[in-house]
């Protein structure tokens, strides 16, 4: 069995290509990928900055070629072509991909490195294959260890602290454009995960006032109850807009609704006054043509990777400890998914040796004229003499097979056993 | 005595630019905090030079073009302190240092003995040169700030090395720094070119005799009359005032030394 993970992220691909893969729905792409006969298991993750699938196969170069194509036509509204998929997208095969699931979970792939909300979106994107029967018992382990991973990282370094969310890096930039927050009025549309961790963000600057603009006036709303803040209809943009120094935008929809007519309009209402847009949409919310107001300073998500990468140069150390667990993990799994070479082996000689036990007893037992209690002693007593004899090889077999070197064990024991045999031919002579 | 405090000024304000400018490379509050320290030393030796002037003479020798170059350095660098209360400047200091150390490293160099004392007019050569000098000297500060707004400016528009220097001041404090310095230089440099037309009628019985630093300081007068009401009454955004702000003060600089200089 092979692992394998494909996958476009933040540092693979620029913005305009990730926004082509938008996933609302993991569960379709799911089912297609477990129909195939070459894959056995597969779970799929689809953040803002990153679209990853790993699959369980026994067929790595089949596995890896249904993989593409499922990039190229199957995940998100628009085809990608093959230089896209091929010129962005990465490749990782078992201990490397092992790895990078571990290194996902633990929030040291992300743009903003220690960030909290990437292990949750891990559990979500784990819990659809489950719900889905895509998942299996490899890739159940996987990410049971992955999680397990992310919590000895942040228990055990600090890479958690600092600014270790897309709102913290925002409001550092917005430190560059503006003296102080205090009395400055935001403007957040959208009214999803993203926004709701911005308002918490933000709460804490002392801004004047907080606006919350959505398609859906309940969830502002309810967003605008909780962190003191009002609640508008998209309608309301032009008059909104007006009046924001931060807009920070995360909503869905195929095309900007911060288009250059709209923000020249609001410009005018508000002359020399700097305008700090942070679009965290994907698809983007801000039509990148709003660059060329001299007073609109537009952030996406790409130019706040390169924030964040300057903010986890400061945390190295503690990088260097969290890369050093997810390597300690990772030989850990190897190890466990290495020993299942050694299960059909296993399986085999246990299945083979209770053969043997079943087929004696059966001769003896006539014999024996014992009553029903007598019986069970002694299928029991067969049994305990059994397992305990086979304990300590199989013990041992497992423990080698965790080895590249162990493979000669499980190769001398079918021989020993007969287990490659014939079974026929390997029926011990009858010694009555 | 004096030769060797602007000596030691001009040393001293040296130091305070060479370490902000470190500060900024190694991206460091506390070096720049000490760079401030350097600057505000140096501002305090520079007091004492001037003590020492008046103290020498019974009417302090401002007149003359090094001296009163190194006035502005002065009261540039006073200035600055005072705006570093207010706003978070601290990189700026790599930028204020290094031009108070000309202007007092250019006094230094000039031989005492070009010194006038009796000009005529009484008080008015003083007057004029205090307030011309103070008033350039703000709008100095407010061309150094509108020429550190637009290096921030491309680089927060270009995107590139987001992850900026610690101790570099926001937009919006260097846009302030730039309408308030114009907004208390451009009032200053007025006077000084009234006591400066004063004086010249004192001794000659008309305001106007047409030399070439008169035009060519009318001119600069005109064209910050011109920036300041695009500033304040016409709302030019904060990108062309600080071009326009840099412009000026580079002319303001020729057209009040440059000229002397070239004459």
């Amino acid at each position: 069995m092979k692992l394998l993970l494909m996958g476009m992220n933040h540092r693979s691909a620029p913005l305009e290509v990730r926004e082509q893969l938008t996933i609302e729905d993991p569960v379709p792409a799911l089912r297609k990928l477990t129909a195939c006969d070459e894959i056995d298991e597969a779970v799929l993750l689809s953040t803002c900055n990153r679209v990853e699938v790993v699959v369980l196969t026994r067929d790595a170069e089949s596995a890896r070629l249904r993989l593409r194509s499922l990039f190229r036509r199957d995940l998100g509204d628009a085809a990608l072509g093959d230089r896209e998929v091929d010129g962005y997208c990465y490749v990782y095969r078992d201990g490397e991909a092992m790895r990078h699931v571990l290194r996902v979970a633990s929030a040291l792939d992300s743009m903003v490195v220690g960030e909290p909300q990437i292990l949750g979106q891990t559990k979500q994107a784990y819990r659809s294959a489950v719900e889905s029967g895509a998942s299996g018992p490899i890739l159940d382990r996987l990410f049971q260890h992955a999680f397990a991973t992310a919590k000895r990282v942040r228990t055990d370094t600090r890479i958690a602290e600092g600014p270790t969310s897309v709102a913290r890096v925002a409001v550092g930039l917005a430190r560059q454009i503006f003296e102080d927050l205090r009395g400055k009025h935001a403007l957040m549309i959208g009214a999803g995960e993203m926004i709701e961790l911005a308002l918490e963000a933000l709460r804490k600057e002392g801004l004047e006032s907080i606006r919350v603009a959505n398609r859906t006036a309940e969830r502002a709303a309810e967003l605008a109850v909780r962190f003191d803040a009002s609640a508008h209809g998209l309608g309301e943009l032009p008059n909104l807009l007006a009046d924001a120094d931060v807009v920070l935008t995360s909503i869905g929809g195929s095309r900007p609704i911060l288009t250059p007519e709209l923000m020249r309009s609001a410009l005018r209402e508000r002359p020399g006054r700097p305008v700090f847009v942070i679009d965290i949409g994907v698809p983007r919310n801000a039509d990148p043509q709003i660059d060329s107001l001299a007073e609109v300073f537009r952030y996406d998500l790409d130019d706040l990777a390169s924030v964040a990468s300057s903010n986890a140069d400061g945390r190295r150390q503690e990088l260097v400890r969290a890369e050093a667990i997810v390597g300690e993990e990772q030989q850990r799994f190897e190890g466990w998914f290495a020993a299942l070479r050694a299960v059909p082996t296993i399986k085999h000689l246990r299945a083979q040796v209770e053969a043997i036990r079943l087929r004696e007893l059966e001769r003896a037992l006539p014999r024996l004229a014992l009553d029903d209690g007598a019986r069970e002693g002694v299928e029991a007593l067969t049994r305990a003499i059994v397992n305990k004899i086979l304990h300590a090889p199989l013990s041992r077999l497992r423990r080698e097979a965790e080895r590249e070197e162990g493979m000669a064990y499980l190769e001398i024991a079918r021989l020993l056993f007969g287990l490659d045999d014939d079974p026929e031919r390997t029926e011990e002579p009858d010694d009555r | 005595m004096t030769a060797l405090l602007l000596q030691l000024t001009a040393l001293l304000y040296l130091a305070a630019g060479l370490l902000a400018g470190a500060a900024l490379v190694v991206s460091h509050d506390r070096l720049s905090r000490v760079a401030v320290w350097g600057l505000g030393l140096g501002a305090l030796l520079h007091a004492l030079t001037f003590s020492a002037l008046h103290s020498g003479a019974a009417t302090p020798p401002l007149t003359s073009g090094p001296l009163a170059v190194s006035f502005m350095s002065w009261v540039g660098t006073l200035t600055f302190l005072a705006l570093l209360w207010r706003f978070r400047l601290l990189g700026l200091v790599a930028l204020v240092a290094p031009l108070s150390f000309l202007g007092v490293f250019y006094a230094a160099l000039s031989p005492p003995g070009a010194v006038q004392t009796d000009l005529g007019g009484g008080s008015l050569p003083h007057a004029h040169v205090l307030l011309a000098s103070a008033g350039l000297a703000l709008l100095g500060i407010a061309g150094v700030a509108g020429a550190a707004f637009l290096a921030e400016h491309g680089r927060l528009k270009r995107k590139r090395h987001l992850a900026r220097p610690a101790p570099w001041p926001s937009l919006e404090a260097l846009d302030r720094v730039n309408a308030l310095s114009l907004a208390v230089g451009f009032p200053l440099l007025t006077l000084g070119v009234v006591t400066g037309a004063l004086w010249v009628r004192a001794i000659h019985g008309t305001p106007w005799t047409g030399t070439a630093h008169e035009i060519w300081c009318l001119v600069a007068w005109a064209i910050y009359a011109v920036l300041v009401a695009l500033r304040f009454g016409v709302g030019q955004g904060a990108r062309r005032s600080a071009l326009s702000a840099l412009g000026g003060f580079v002319f303001a600089s020729f057209a009040v030394i440059g000229v002397e200089l070239l004459q």
